[in-house]
């Protein structure tokens, strides 16, 4: 399904190792002490590749898709993404870079509630100015149109179901032609069959060569996934240092 | 237009009831500061224009003989003289239906050739025929004529005479005829002599040729003009040299106007608050969508322009309601100050400076108020945006109070919750405190001053136990007149003194006033009592009351007082050309009356002369009522008349309590619209923040719902928690309404009365604030708590 999308997106000559961390650990001040939610995990993704992240609550999945998306920055060691050390940006250049290159899928969607389906979607190029503005409309639907939802365009996220919200924030996610796709939990909020068809889309996009890396509790899924990392208490437990 | 602007102007639209209580907040801002400054401005340049159409003069030199035609044209040829004109100027009295008024007579040379001191012709005839006058337009009224009408005038030596009114003039430098209780005609020196009177023009009116704003420069003239007329035998009695250029009232009105401004710029700051505040609550209800944007790719000045222009598009709104409004309520505002100053408005357009600073501050102060919020909401990590689940308690409370307050088992469950939930956001608590406070304050301000200010009217009567006033145009012997009115019934006291117009005599030769042509403002009384007088009650800031008869002692008045006198010194002081020496006893406080020097009636005869005799008799009435004393004056006057004493004017106490209160009336009236709007901004903001708290809170009351609490409890929690705040912000708004009706008052104190107003706590100011509280509280938060409750357990715990 997205063969095309990618053949049309991702013509540049890209690093064979996209997501590099090295050494990487991240601890929190809480009220009751301090916390290590990482520690010391080294980890190489390539690009096109459909990563799993799994792990109990608690195991660090989410703060290491923080990091990878520069949500958060290590306490310690150094990410590299696509040859640029984001740990190293400020946060005003790490918004604009995370804009163009990564796409951020979240559980609970997270689409603006007073935007259209169509508008949710030009919003990234917007803030990111990534498109000429006369292209963002026709972008964005075709985006939704390969989602399979192009036909909902101008409704506003509460009337759209759960899989086809989800559908719309992977078009979202998509708008800046990214290469790499993080999902934190997408299916998590969704029935099996739906779940299905998201983790469909994830495959179609990884085959068209971007990273795609999703963190997900649901084992029937796996199947899916060419890569899996499994973290408890902080620390990769599939593998010491893994090469997805 | 940009995807995310767009979200912006639907974020607007989707909850306009609370965005037009945003709009509604910084739009009575902006209606407030353009009704006064537009007032302002315009009332500022036509007093300017209107006075100086008059062609003030710079100063009159008063002359103990009438001088000549020929003089008058020597003096214009003076050096630093534009211009030179004689005059006299005469207190008559008119009887208006059976009431006899004062009536202030200006007599000119030539009203065909009038080049200072001029008025504006309205109506009738240009120059008043031989027995008739010309009125100023105030007067008609006060005079219950018309042009053409016929009125009695008396004066001093002849009979009571009806003159017809043959035109009708404006004199914007008067004060309206209402205003002073008086009449204003314009006659002719043969008219003058028609009315029995044989004075001629003894003042000399005359204006600078350079330096026409220069107080000093203008007297030096005025003095060197008085010299050379010395030289020709003419005796100076005063000069008076009233403020340069300056309309009697300009000091008044630009005091009034400041703080009017004041009072605009905190209601549009409180607005402001007010905004600051929602566009908080807002940042926090969108935490996640800015947590999305920021993941999506937005930077932290994207979002924070984007909810700047959410303020913008709040703020031009509030611009588009807030100027026409306030154009039109300035033009309410500036008909009725020329009324009451008595201009004639030539050119009401509101200057285009007065629409720029409604916009400049309509934005700008607004942006300010919400730049921290908004600056402090867009830069919150992404993690910090996502992970957000709704209003949390970061920190625990550490007051020790508040613990062991609401530990208390006699506050029940739900008013123990509601105390702790009041201090969970200690900053969000201080912004809605003090916005409710603040409002609370000036409201309570406003109405406060507003009492202080009719108790001040009040003291009128207290100071002075007396009812009518009497000044007569000649010396009479008391001991034979009192007997005689104290045959009318009703009569309790009847005390005699003397009245004069006195001056300081300071370094130089001649007295020198600032009085202005109608004889009033500006002007300096010495009165001279009965030691032990029963009719006033002095009002002693320093010193003592006068105790010695025959000694040189005198008590001031504010008025009176300049800043280096001190108890103990010694003021000279001018009486018709005498000049004696006084000792300062004390210094008084006196409502209602000009500067006023008090001395004993036995060291005035000694010293200023008139033993024996009296131009000034009080009279106290067993009843205080205006209809009585009304009727009692005419009995009065009768007896008078029969013995044939000529009244100069004849001043009921309720006549002056009138006056003064016309004066300032239609600043307490605006000091009340103040508060009305204060009430109304105070009143939205209750509303907004109260109802804002209880939305953000949505997913917790979820909670609460699921572990079992009843809707009646989580109204009740609700109820509490915004009475609670209210309380506060009622203690703390009592607080500082006090301090700031010390400074009002004595700020308008001092401007009106040259003293302070007393603190005035209103009850009702009060009462009705803590009303508005009550009732705004109750109905801020039973609404948003039904609305909680109306919501489904799932949806409230689903809410973002």
């Amino acid at each position: 399904m997205f063969a095309n999308i990618a053949s049309k997106t991702t013509n540049k000559v890209q690093p064979k190792h996209v997501i590099e961390l090295v050494n990487v650990s991240k601890s929190f001040t809480l009220a009751a002490g301090a916390f290590q939610a990482l520690k010391q995990v080294n980890l190489r993704i390539e690009a096109g590749q459909l990563v799993a992240v799994t792990g109990k609550s608690g195991s660090g999945k989410s703060t290491l898709l923080n990091l990878i998306t520069g949500i958060d920055k290590p306490s310690e060691g150094s990410i590299t993404i696509n040859g640029i050390r984001i740990d190293k940006l400020p946060e005003s250049a790490l918004a604009s870079w995370r804009g163009r290159n990564i796409g951020v899928v979240f559980q609970f969607f997270q689409l603006l509630p007073t935007l259209t389906i169509l508008e949710n979607v030009m919003l990234p190029m917007d803030f990111c100015d990534t498109y000429p503005k006369k292209e963002r409309n026709e972008r964005a639907l075709q985006l939704l149109h390969q989602v399979g939802i192009g036909d909902q365009a101008d409704k506003f996220p509460s009337a759209l179901s759960g899989g086809q919200q989800q559908r719309a924030a992977i078009a979202r996610a998509l708008a800046n032609d990214p290469p790499v796709i993080v999902a934190d939990e997408p299916t998590g909020n969704l029935d099996s069959q739906t779940a299905s068809s998201i983790f469909q889309l994830f495959a179609s996009l990884a085959q068209a060569g971007k990273t795609v890396i999703v963190v997900t509790h649901e084992k029937e899924f796996s199947a899916w996934f060419e890569h899996t990392i499994a973290l408890a208490d902080g620390e990769i437990v599939n593998a010491p240092a893994v090469t997805a | 237009m940009k995807i995310r602007y767009l979200k912006v102007l639907r974020d607007v639209t989707s909850d306009y009831t609370m965005n037009f209580m945003l709009v509604l907040a910084i739009a009575i801002g902006v209606f407030g500061i353009g009704c006064i400054l537009g007032g302002y401005a315009v009332v500022k340049r036509e007093m300017t224009t209107n006075y100086l159409g008059t062609r003030p003069a710079s100063a009159t030199i008063e002359l103990e003989q009438a001088i000549s035609q020929e003089l008058v044209d020597r003096v214009k040829t003076m050096p630093g003289i534009r211009e030179a004109a004689r005059r006299a100027t005469l207190v008559a009295r008119m009887k208006v239906g059976d009431k006899w008024y004062p009536l202030l007579l200006f007599v000119m040379d030539d009203f065909s050739n009038l080049r200072i001191s001029t008025f504006h012709w309205v109506s009738g005839a240009t120059e008043p025929p031989a027995g008739t006058i010309l009125v100023e337009r105030t007067a008609l009224d006060m005079m219950e004529a018309a042009e053409g009408a016929n009125i009695t005038v008396k004066t001093r030596h002849g009979a009571p005479r009806t003159m017809r009114i043959s035109g009708i003039v404006h004199d914007p430098g008067l004060a309206p005829a209402w205003q002073e209780q008086a009449g204003y005609g314009y006659i002719t020196l043969e008219t003058l002599r028609w009315l029995g009177e044989t004075q001629g023009f003894d003042q000399l009116k005359m204006q600078v040729s350079t330096n026409s704003n220069s107080a000093p420069h203008i007297t030096r003239q005025a003095g060197m003009v008085s010299a050379w007329l010395e030289k020709r035998g003419y005796t100076i009695h005063e000069i008076q040299v009233p403020p340069p250029n300056k309309h009697p009232h300009q000091g008044q009105m630009n005091a009034v106007m400041s703080i009017f401004i004041v009072f605009s710029f905190l209601i549009l700051l409180l607005g402001s608050l007010l905004v600051a505040t929602s566009m908080a609550t807002l940042m926090v209800k969108q935490v996640r969508q800015i947590g999305v944007m920021k993941a999506i790719g937005a930077n932290s000045r994207q979002i924070a322009r984007l909810y700047l222009f959410m303020l913008l598009l709040l703020c031009v709104t509030a611009l588009v309601i807030g100027i026409p409004l306030s154009r039109l309520a300035a033009s309410v505002l500036y008909n009725r100050i020329a009324v009451m100053l008595n201009l004639e408005l030539t050119d009401s357009a509101i200057p285009f400076w007065v629409m720029l600073v409604q916009a400049g501050a309509g934005i700008l102060v607004p942006l300010l108020a919400v730049s921290v919020p908004v600056i402090r909401g867009s830069r919150r990590s992404v993690r910090q945006a996502l992970d957000n689940y709704g209003v949390s308690q970061t920190k625990p409370i550490r007051s020790a109070w508040l613990v062991s307050l609401s530990r208390g088992q006699w506050l029940g469950d739900t008013v123990r919750l509601s105390l702790r939930n009041v201090f969970r956001q200690p900053a969000r608590l201080t912004l809605t405190l003090g916005l409710l406070a603040a409002g609370g304050a000036l409201f309570m301000t406003a109405l406060n001053v507003s009492e202080a200010w009719n108790n001040n009217l009040r003291r009128i009567y207290t100071q002075r136990l007396y009812d009518l006033e009497i000044r007569l145009n000649e010396p009479i012997q008391p001991n034979v007149l009192i007997p005689k009115l104290k045959i009318i019934a009703g009569i309790n006291v009847v005390e005699s003194g003397n009245s004069a117009s006195a001056s300081v005599r300071k370094a130089g030769p001649y007295d020198i006033t600032h009085t202005y042509p109608d004889k009033g403002h500006g002007s300096f009384t010495m009165q001279a009592l009965s030691i032990d007088t029963k009719l006033l009650k002095a009002n002693l800031t320093e010193g003592r009351w006068l105790s010695k008869p025959e000694a040189a002692e005198v008590v001031l008045n504010q008025l009176a007082r300049s800043k280096d006198l001190e108890l103990g010194d010694t003021i000279t002081l001018s009486v018709d050309g005498k000049a004696t020496a006084w000792t300062i006893v004390g210094f008084t406080e006196d409502v209602g009356s000009p500067a006023t020097a008090y001395v004993s009636a036995e060291a005035y005869a000694r010293y200023v002369g008139s033993a024996g005799q009296a131009n000034l008799l009080r009279i106290g009435f067993t009843d205080r009522s205006r209809t009585y004393v009304a009727g009692k004056t005419r009995e009065v006057e009768t007896i008078l008349e029969q013995q044939s004493i000529s009244v100069r004017a004849s001043v009921p106490v309720w006549l002056l309590r009138n006056a003064i209160a016309g004066h300032m009336g239609i600043l307490i009236n605006s000091l009340l619209a103040m508060a009305i709007l204060m009430a109304l901004v105070g009143t939205l903001g209750l509303l907004s923040t109260m109802s804002m708290s209880i939305l953000e809170r949505t997913r917790e009351i979820g909670v609460m719902r699921a572990i079992g609490a009843t809707p009646t409890t989580i109204r009740n929690l609700i109820v509490w928690e915004g009475l609670v705040i209210g309380a506060l912000s009622i203690a703390l708004a009592v607080v500082f309404s006090l301090a700031l009706s010390v400074w009002l008052g004595r700020f308008i104190g001092n401007m009106s009365f040259r003293t302070p107003l007393g603190l005035t706590v209103s009850p009702l100011a009060m009462g009705v604030w803590i009303g508005i509280i009550g009732i705004g509280t109750y109905l801020a938060t039973v609404f948003p708590a039904r609305r909680a409750n109306k919501i489904t357990t799932r949806e409230a715990l689903a809410y973002e």
